[in-house]
């Protein structure tokens, strides 16, 4: 992207959150629009369709909103941020939530959420300057091209690999898979193997792959759902420099980590900020139940109330999760992985509860269905968490061995060069030292 | 080893609870609770006198009447030492006796406390007798049924008690009840002594042997008028909501505390015992149950604060989410205990190991002061209230 870049002024005197909040307000009034109870709120948002149209329409947003000094809060202001503390961010989010606030979908919560915070701790000066503040602009959408079609749990056990020439320039080859909408984004951030006679995890290096480069194509993948919100990615002979590159030469093991920490919503996890009471029991589910009329039924009743137990339980646990892990800094990575499992088994049950409760209204519908055809999404989409992100044994891993302090597994394939591991794999027979 | 029911604690609230921890360590440690369990003697007067001392019994008494608290949440505070009692399987009526203090200083903050009861309330603080309380048993026809009798025209001058007021744990040693009755104008709340004619208090044998089980029952008994608790009618009825929300709170802390100490024996055999050359606990099969059987403990904990701390201060979703986490953590804390169970394998299933206690006192747990059904039919009961 070459469009010139004008990060805004520096929006506020620190201790001045007041007049902040007053500027930040009469700004958002008259750029944004405000959400109303049709706008959708959720995370996956499934079926949302990204057109060049409604990107570029959202990177307008965005760039109005980058250049009044209001994205980027707390992030360094040599790279396009504002430099302020959490409170200002505080304050933006209070105040932001009452309008329709630039939205990229799952790309955009890649970009902003997962992928600048790990290059702000692992890249280059060089890098930063030239990508985070256009990151912030809405001028590059940065996804995900990490997961592999045999590299899913292990993920250190990537194949895509970055050959250097005798030029100096690199050479990326391989496929990649479930990237969140790379199909409208501009870069994939890229794990690749880049030194085979290295144990597994020493060979790794991290690279900037524009999704519009010779040799990248992306393809969207229909899921179970119908919908088509991911993409996988193939790489022919695919030219990238060494300015390309994210975090150190074969030190990409160390970037990961840092990645998945805000994969599993380490940063956003902790903000302990208080949560929605819950008046209704479960009112979607309660919704499911009229359609299946079953209202007044005391065995639906039941199912309903587990459900809004449930939902209660998971509020409360949500809020000790942050305490601990603002508590102990150290074991917050390992501690999220608490509240993806959470989620990894608390969610699929929910789905199936519902069908429960739903009977024929959620197995069968007419028009666009309503509280029964939600069931149903929900039942196809509930096991999402399970095992996007990281599965749930990995997270039963985590915990066990980090947490808990359980021994770890054996592990086979952590010492050896990469490429040997893979050759013996083909003859395992359980059967060592 | 404490249960950190609540991730920071307050300066007092650590001091208190690591006192707590002392006490019990020094007067009825695990292996007291053992010889408890084989019918060896309880706890005793010094152990009550001296947790009156480090304020257990007053925690949910207004300053004004002999109370106070450590953090300005008396739950909260009583939740905390209830988690680490439960870690201990400590026996007593920690709960029952907490509601009869919360119920008597109430009823003294709105001026109808007569000075007998007030009395009865500073003996309770200062743990020179326990009390409990009797809820109305769930889903059975008995009850207790009170009359009031006029000798000429009114007021009455007694009050007569008949019925059944079903199981309650530890009431052996109580000096005085809290009984709810059915009368006329709807329930009504008399604090009986335990050696008031015709109340027998029989003992029975349980599952639970970390508590000792009694069932009560009143043929007759006749009280003075101002052995009533409170106002008859709808508001005793709300007032037997608080103390069944106040009651969910600390039995699920006590779970919570037990399925904690559960937890912690099971780990650390998971990590000593060897088999197939390897600890148990390095199988994936075990340290993935394991994992979800943490992740339990964790929501019990964090449910349980969060409704020691809403119902302790006030706030308008506190009896919804004292029933919630008493609904969470008695399905869950069965499950937590047979997990470990599972883990633990044969050494689980002898008498000399601590296990069985901590899965009799969870399975007791998950139906005392009202099985999780009926804890989700009161959520569904205030949704509609409100």
């Amino acid at each position: 992207m070459t469009v010139p870049l004008t990060p805004g002024p520096p929006a506020a005197a620190p201790a001045d959150l007041d007049g902040y909040r007053a500027r930040l307000r009469a700004w958002l009034e008259s750029h944004l629009e405000p959400r109303t109870s049709k706008h959708a709120v959720s995370g996956l948002d499934p079926g949302r369709e990204f057109t060049p149209e409604t990107v570029t329409i959202q990177r307008r947003l965005q760039r109005s909103l980058f250049e009044a000094g209001y994205a980027g809060i707390t992030w360094p202001a040599e790279y396009g941020g504002q430099g302020l503390d959490s409170a200002h961010e505080r304050v933006f989010g209070e105040e932001a939530r009452r309008f329709l606030l630039p939205d990229f979908g799952l790309a955009g919560k890649t970009s902003l959420g997962v992928c600048a915070p790990t290059m702000l701790a692992h890249a280059s000066p060089e890098f930063l300057r030239r990508h985070i503040p256009a990151m912030l602009a809405g001028d590059e959408i940065f996804v995900e091209f990490f997961s592999e079609p045999e590299a899913g749990s292990d993920l250190a056990g990537v194949r895509t690999r970055a050959e250097r020439d005798s030029d100096g320039r690199w050479h990326l080859n391989g496929s990649k898979i479930w990237s969140s909408g790379a199909y409208y984004a501009d870069y994939g951030m890229c794990l690749a193997r880049t030194d085979w006679d290295a144990p597994k995890h020493r060979g790794l290096t991290w690279f900037a792959v524009p999704t519009r480069a010779r040799g990248v194509t992306v393809r969207r993948i229909r899921q179970i759902t119908g919908d088509a919100d991911f993409c996988e990615e193939f790489f022919d002979d695919v030219e990238l420099t060494d300015d390309d590159m994210i975090g150190p030469l074969n030190g990409g093991w160390a970037v990961t980590q840092t990645m998945l920490f805000y994969e599993r919503g380490g940063g956003a996890g902790t903000s302990g900020k208080p949560k929605k009471r819950r008046t209704a029991i479960a009112p979607d589910l309660a919704a499911l139940a009229a359609e299946a009329g079953r209202s007044g039924d005391p065995l639906a009743c039941d199912l309903i109330t587990r459900a809004h137990v449930d939902d209660l339980v998971r509020d409360a646990f949500g809020t000790r999760l942050g305490a601990l892990m603002r508590a102990s800094p150290a074991a917050a990575a390992s501690l999220a992985s608490y509240g993806k499992l959470a989620a990894g088994t608390f969610e699929p049950a929910r789905a199936a509860l519902a069908m429960r409760i739903g009977g024929d209204a959620a197995l069968t519908w007419t028009g666009d269905g309503g509280p029964g055809a939600s069931a149903a999404a929900g039942l196809l989409n509930g096991r999402f968490m399970a095992i996007a992100g990281g599965t749930n044994e990995m997270q039963r891993n985590t915990i066990s061995e980090r947490v808990l302090g359980l021994p770890r597994e054996p592990a086979f394939d952590t010492r050896k060069p990469f490429g040997d591991v893979l050759r013996g794999a083909r003859t395992w027979d359980g059967r060592v030292g | 080893m404490t249960v950190d029911l609540i991730p920071s604690t307050t300066e007092e609230q650590t001091s208190i609870r690591d006192a707590t921890v002392r006490l019990i360590e020094s007067e009825f440690p695990l292996a007291a609770v053992r010889s408890f369990a084989d019918g060896g003697p309880g706890p005793g007067a010094k152990y009550r006198s001296t947790a009156a001392e480090l304020g257990w019994f007053g925690l949910l008494a207004a300053e004004a009447h002999g109370g106070g608290s450590a953090s300005g949440n008396g739950l909260l505070d009583a939740a905390m030492l209830a988690a680490e009692r439960g870690a201990r399987l400590q026996p007593g009526p920690f709960t029952g006796h907490g509601i009869v203090v919360r119920t008597l200083s109430r009823a003294a903050e709105t001026g109808r406390l007569p000075d007998t009861q007030a009395k009865t309330l500073a003996a309770l603080i200062e743990g020179r007798s326990w009390a409990t309380w009797l809820p109305p048993a769930v889903g059975t026809s008995a009850g207790v049924r009170a009359v009031a009798v006029a000798s000429g025209p009114a007021p009455a001058d007694e009050i007569v008690l008949a019925g059944d007021a079903g199981v309650v744990s530890d009431a052996g040693e109580c000096g005085w009840f809290l009984v709810t009755a059915g009368h006329p104008d709807g329930l009504m709340q008399v604090l009986v002594p335990a050696d008031a004619p015709g109340l027998t208090v029989r003992r029975r044998d349980g599952l639970d042997l970390t508590r000792r089980w009694y069932s009560v029952e009143l043929d007759s008994v006749s009280v003075h008028p101002d052995a009533v608790v409170g106002p008859a009618g709808g508001q005793a009825r709300r007032l037997l909501d608080e103390q069944l929300a106040v009651a969910a709170v600390l039995s699920a802390a006590d779970a919570t505390g037990a399925m904690d100490a559960d937890f912690r024996l099971t780990v650390e055999h998971a990590r000593s015992r060897i088999a197939f050359g390897r600890p148990v606990g390095s199988f994936q099969a075990v340290k993935h149950l394991l994992a979800d059987t943490s992740l339990w403990l964790e929501m019990s904990k964090g449910i349980v604060s969060a409704a020691a701390e809403a119902l302790g201060s006030g706030t308008p979703d506190g009896l919804a989410l004292a029933h919630a986490a008493k609904s969470f953590t008695a399905e869950r804390g069965t499950e937590v205990a047979q997990n470990c169970f599972q883990v633990l394998g044969g050494i689980g299933y002898t008498w000399e190991h601590d296990q069985h206690l901590y899965l009799r006192r969870l399975s007791a747990a998950a139906t005392e002061f009202g099985p999780p059904e009926q804890h989700r039919q009161h959520l569904r009961d205030l949704a509609e209230a409100s």
